[in-house]
């Protein structure tokens, strides 16, 4: 690869690739995130080069072959998705794949049985933008994810990649921060903070050195945005780090990626690795006086590097221990210096704002919260996935007309949001729009964009019990609330759970909240009262419940439950007892079982196994 | 704290050809160190100390990192990592049931080492797979929608 | 060093740019409660949470701790609010918690009404020894005397400062300076005929020419002449009769 040292030798190169590609050439895109490889998808990449060699066809000659990103459909993979005409498949085996072949892509034909089918109204679309999943998703951040092999720089450049560094040198750094500004970006990564804000505080600080980051430690459980951005459109997240690098005035840049997310620091390693041969990284940009490059670095396996001041001292060769933001990091962040951290979704979006202009950007979404927003839509919904949508769609659109409702016909009861530092959205307030302030209004945040579905089985004193046991997994330990506070909160949580609950222990809850909320050192202490919060707020009744009547409505506390088997609905096929790890069902052969609940310790493998739905849980 | 895995004779060289191969800087400490848990299956105290030396870093600090990050260990790990990952939609559909299936079938604590040596058993806070809940992670290969029912199975082809 | 002024608990005092609250508040006779904060210490603060105060800057009201939060012109300070005392109750029962055993933290807590804490107490196998993991013993091991034969290990409740594989470390010189440091008295420290036991290690102290007293390590003697090029005679007499 030649180094491109000017503006009209990048248009050219581009123009060059364009020109090589055949046109209408029938594809196959073989997604190959994280969740479609453990799906399988690697054995079905294999059975398509296979079956085209079989046929003595040649790839990219007769049938294009490409890796791609996440589609974010995860729980329909293996995806496979065939150009030009646009279909889907989806659930792909190595044993469809001769057929695939043979009548897609050599013919013309659809094979309905591996095509979306609505589970409500049962109709099948193979066009991959009209499926509902798809249709309503504005993707701006995951523009390339899907079409791109994440691998290849060309794949990107065919995208418009590197155009938007390209006009971003012919302005001033001045123009790009009013620019960034203007299109009202607010951090992707939990905090909101006004992109163009912090960009311009930075370069306000008098200094030779300045640094700009990239926060890839997605830690929030449930949430995987930024995972199928690294993975799958590395160079998006460059080129928009170039950007501000030469915006605020950085010569250095840091990736940092946690350390859970190996095939993101492959992709983003090799892909910097070809910014740097075709000469958008290292000395003279594209022929103009500005060095920049970027170096990864990986997360250890711990939550807290999260915050941006202890990700700042692990960069550094250090333990992750947070410290008081009083001087802020635009001031003094990594050594000391002037610094912009900033999430990986974020400078993701800094090329097309620049491209298109900031009008543009600022078209979608609220007032408040200009743009698109990816959210993972997870839990006890049927179509799970990333989706991706203007700021400002409700709760119950985003459920229902995307997500395709509640798994199972179950009810819908809350939506968590912002991970361990958000609190959950109740029905009453699922026509909420969500956005930064709305969200942080009704007790939540939008965080990273988790979006955790829950139905009438979730118990919300579970939950809160959830987070707060994560926190204290996560817990730096430098600062006496959190560190000492969270294992009590979580006693107290545990002991409600447990039929131990108490009059008065809703108050001293809320108390300890306090303490943590106030003084506890960073974020991650300061926000770990959410989650409990807000679930005393909305579902108060339930505690109560635990607390009073030693009853978990939603069946889910072990030691407030019992198993039984409904006589009924008992085929006596044996299934259960030959799997109860304590032996304790018995019955007949085709006669109703019966669970002993003196010796019955509540695992659920019966409830798992059974095919009859006849085990109940009160 | 589960079985007592040997610890093997360390292979000083190797230690020393990973120390190497990255920049003299403090900023390479972390991932070094990740590359010893690669290739020894832990972070050898050789291995910190040969690096301590080599950086001219503390090896009080160098442990403190040993001992603060979770995917570091300093004790040697079994055969096979078995992950069950504990994020917020792995919780909802049933992780905490799956992990008390692998404790009692494999009669292990969480974070721990069978007696033979064969498996640690881990709990992770999410890999970022949510919509394949619940996921269970066996060294590098993801099973997603992992039900009780069949966990072993997936155990029982690493044995 | 601009000079400023700024407001605390309604008194007006001078103070000098980005001087941490405490200071100030000191330097005026205003006692706040502290305890992982050292002045000769940069890295030292922030981790006990108990010396919090209210500042009220621009018009934004916060909880802040006064011993690394910087004096801006306009500042105003609270140190007792009704707020600022419940909160700061919270986080001394927390501690009473932790460290039932320590004679410091319990008569602290009972100044702000804490006898007996509503919480579980860490105890028998989980007995944290009167440590409040606050890191002033390695942060002065780090910077004053410069060895780091310490660092805080782990994280989390488990987070407590010790030696490498808690084996005797070769770096450890015996000079006793996190003990004098550590706020709850948590750090062994034990001088016994001449030797000095302390992480684990038992160094051979050097007795004064002049009384007779063993008074400092050899080691740390060593340490000393090594990084200042001070004359090793000079150590021959312990402090009182140099």
């Amino acid at each position: 690869m030649k180094a491109i040292t000017s503006f009209e030798q990048l248009e050219g190169y581009r123009e060059k690739v364009k020109a090589a590609q055949k046109k209408d050439l029938p594809t196959v895109l073989i997604c190959f995130g994280t969740g479609c490889q453990a799906n399988g998808a690697v054995a079905v990449a294999e059975a398509f080069k296979e079956e085209i060699d079989k046929k003595g066809l040649k790839v990219d000659v007769n049938i294009g072959f490409k890796t791609t990103g996440c589609h974010g459909y995860c729980e329909n993979g293996p995806l496979v998705v065939l150009r030009p005409k646009d279909v889907l498949y989806l659930k792909v085996k190595p044993k469809d794949v001769p057929e695939i072949v043979e009548k897609s892509l050599v013919g013309s034909e659809i094979i309905e049985k591996l095509v979306y089918r609505d589970v409500n109204t049962k109709e099948t679309i193979a066009q991959y933008h009209e499926i509902p999943f798809y249709k309503y998703q504005k993707r701006i951040a995951l523009r390339n994810i899907g079409s791109v092999d994440p691998r290849s720089i060309d794949d990107y450049l065919l995208c418009d990649g590197y155009k938007g560094l390209a006009k971003a040198l012919t302005m001033s750094p001045e123009d790009i921060i009013s620019e960034v500004e203007k299109s009202g970006l607010r951090g992707r990564g939990g905090g909101g903070f006004p992109a163009g804000t912090k960009w311009r505080s930075c370069r306000a600080v008098d200094s030779d050195v300045r640094y700009v980051m990239c926060n890839g430690d997605e830690g929030d459980p449930g949430a995987f945005m930024d995972r199928s951005i690294m993975e799958g459109d590395p160079h998006s997240v460059i080129e928009g780090m170039i950007i501000g690098g030469y915006a605020v005035g950085a010569k250095q840049g840091y990736i940092y990626v946690r350390d859970e997310y190996p095939l993101a620091v492959k992709n983003l390693q090799a892909a910097i690795v070809d910014a740097r041969s075709m000469g958008f990284l290292g000395k003279g940009i594209l022929g103009s006086n500005f060095d920049f490059d970027i170096k990864i670095s990986r997360g250890g396996g711990a939550f807290v590097c999260g915050e941006s001041s202890a990700l700042m001292r692990s960069l550094e060769g250090k333990v992750g221990e947070p410290r008081a933001k009083y001087i802020r990091s635009v001031e003094k962040g990594l050594y000391d210096k002037p610094s912009v951290l900033n999430n990986v979704e974020t400078w993701n979006n800094i090329p097309v704002i620049i491209l298109n202009g900031a009008d543009w950007y600022a078209s979608f979404g609220t007032k408040g919260s200009k743009g698109t927003k990816v959210f993972s839509l997870v839990g006890k919904v049927n179509n799970t996935g990333l989706v991706e949508v203007p700021m400002g769609i409700s709760v119950r659109e985003l459920v229902e007309k995307i997500g395709g409702g509640v798994l199972n016909g179950k009810k819908f009861k809350a939506v968590q949001t912002g991970g361990p530092s958000g609190g959950c959205i109740p029905d009453s307030k699922a026509d909420l729009p969500v956005d930064f302030d709305s969200l942080t209004a009704a007790g939540s945040m939008m965080g990273s964009g988790g979006i955790i579905v829950m139905d009438e089985n979730t118990c919300m004193v579970d939950v809160a019990k959830y987070f707060i046991g994560f926190l204290v997994e996560e817990s730096c330990g430098k600062c006496t609330p959190c560190r000492d506070g969270l294992p009590r909160m979580h006693k107290l949580l545990a002991d409600i759970t447990e039929g131990r609950g108490k009059d008065g222990d809703i108050e001293t809850l809320t108390e300890l909240c306090d303490v943590l909320t106030y003084a506890a050192l960073c974020g991650l202490g300061n926000s770990a009262a959410n989650p409990v919060l807000s679930t005393i707020r909305y579902f108060r009744e339930e505690y109560e419940a635990h607390i009073r009547d030693h009853k978990c409505p939603a069946g889910v506390c072990k030691s407030l439950i019992t198993y039984s088997i409904d006589a009924e609905a008992c085929t006596g096929c044996t299934l259960c007892s030959k799997k109860c790890p304590q032996a304790c069902i018995t019955g007949e052969r085709k006669k109703a079982h019966v669970i002993d609940t003196s010796k019955c310790i509540k695992c659920g493998v019966c409830k798992d196994v059974c095919n009859f739905d006849a085990v109940r849980v009160e | 704290m589960g079985a007592n895995v040997q610890k093997k004779k360390i292979d000083v060289k190797r230690i020393d050809k990973i120390i190497k191969s990255y920049d003299k800087s403090e900023e390479s400490l972390l991932a070094i160190l990740q590359d010893f848990q690669r290739a020894f299956q832990y972070v050898p105290e050789e291995g910190m100390r040969r690096l301590a030396r080599y950086m001219d870093v503390p090896e009080s600090k160098i442990y403190a990192m040993g001992t603060f990050y979770k995917a570091l260990s300093l004790k040697p790990r079994g055969k096979h990592t078995c992950k069950v990952c504990m994020g917020t939609a792995c919780h909802l559909k049933g992780a905490g049931q799956i992990l008390e299936t692998i404790e009692r079938e494999l009669k292990v604590k969480r974070n721990s080492t069978t007696e033979d040596g064969l498996f640690t058993v881990e709990s992770v806070n999410c890999v970022g797979a949510c919509a394949m809940a619940p996921v269970v992670v066996v060294d590098e290969d993801y099973s997603g929608h992992v039900r009780q029912s069949k966990v072993m199975d997936i155990l029982d082809k690493y044995k | 060093m601009e000079k400023i002024t700024i407001t605390i608990d309604g008194k007006q005092v001078e103070a000098i740019k980005d001087q941490p609250v405490l200071m100030v508040a000191r330097e005026n006779g205003i006692d706040i409660p502290a305890l992982c904060h050292h002045p000769e210490l940069e890295s030292s603060g922030g981790s006990c949470r108990v010396c919090l105060v209210e500042a009220v800057q621009g018009g934004r009201s916060r909880i802040v701790t006064s011993c690394n939060y910087p004096v801006r012109g306009g500042l105003e300070i609270n140190t007792a609010t009704e707020q600022v005392m419940k909160i700061r109750k919270g986080v001394l029962e927390l501690l009473l918690c932790r460290v039932p055993d320590s004679e410091v933290i319990r008569d602290l807590a009972a100044k702000y009404g804490v006898e007996e804490p509503r919480f579980f107490k860490d105890e028998g196998e989980n007995n944290r020894n009167k440590c409040i993991a606050c890191s002033l013993c390695t942060s002065v091991c780090e910077e004053v005397v410069g060895v780091s034969a310490i660092s805080m290990q782990n994280r989390g409740v488990e987070k407590a400062p010790g030696t490498p594989y808690h084996k005797d470390s070769s770096a450890c010189i015996g000079c006793g300076a996190c003990a004098y440091a550590c706020p709850t008295g948590a750090i062994p420290m034990k001088d016994e005929k001449g030797v000095r036991k302390i992480w684990g290690k038992k160094f051979k102290m050097i007795t004064c020419s002049v009384c007779g007293k063993p008074y400092i390590p050899a080691a740390q003697v060593d340490w000393i002449v090594k990084t200042t090029g001070k004359d090793r005679a000079f150590f021959d007499k312990c402090p009182d009769h140099r």
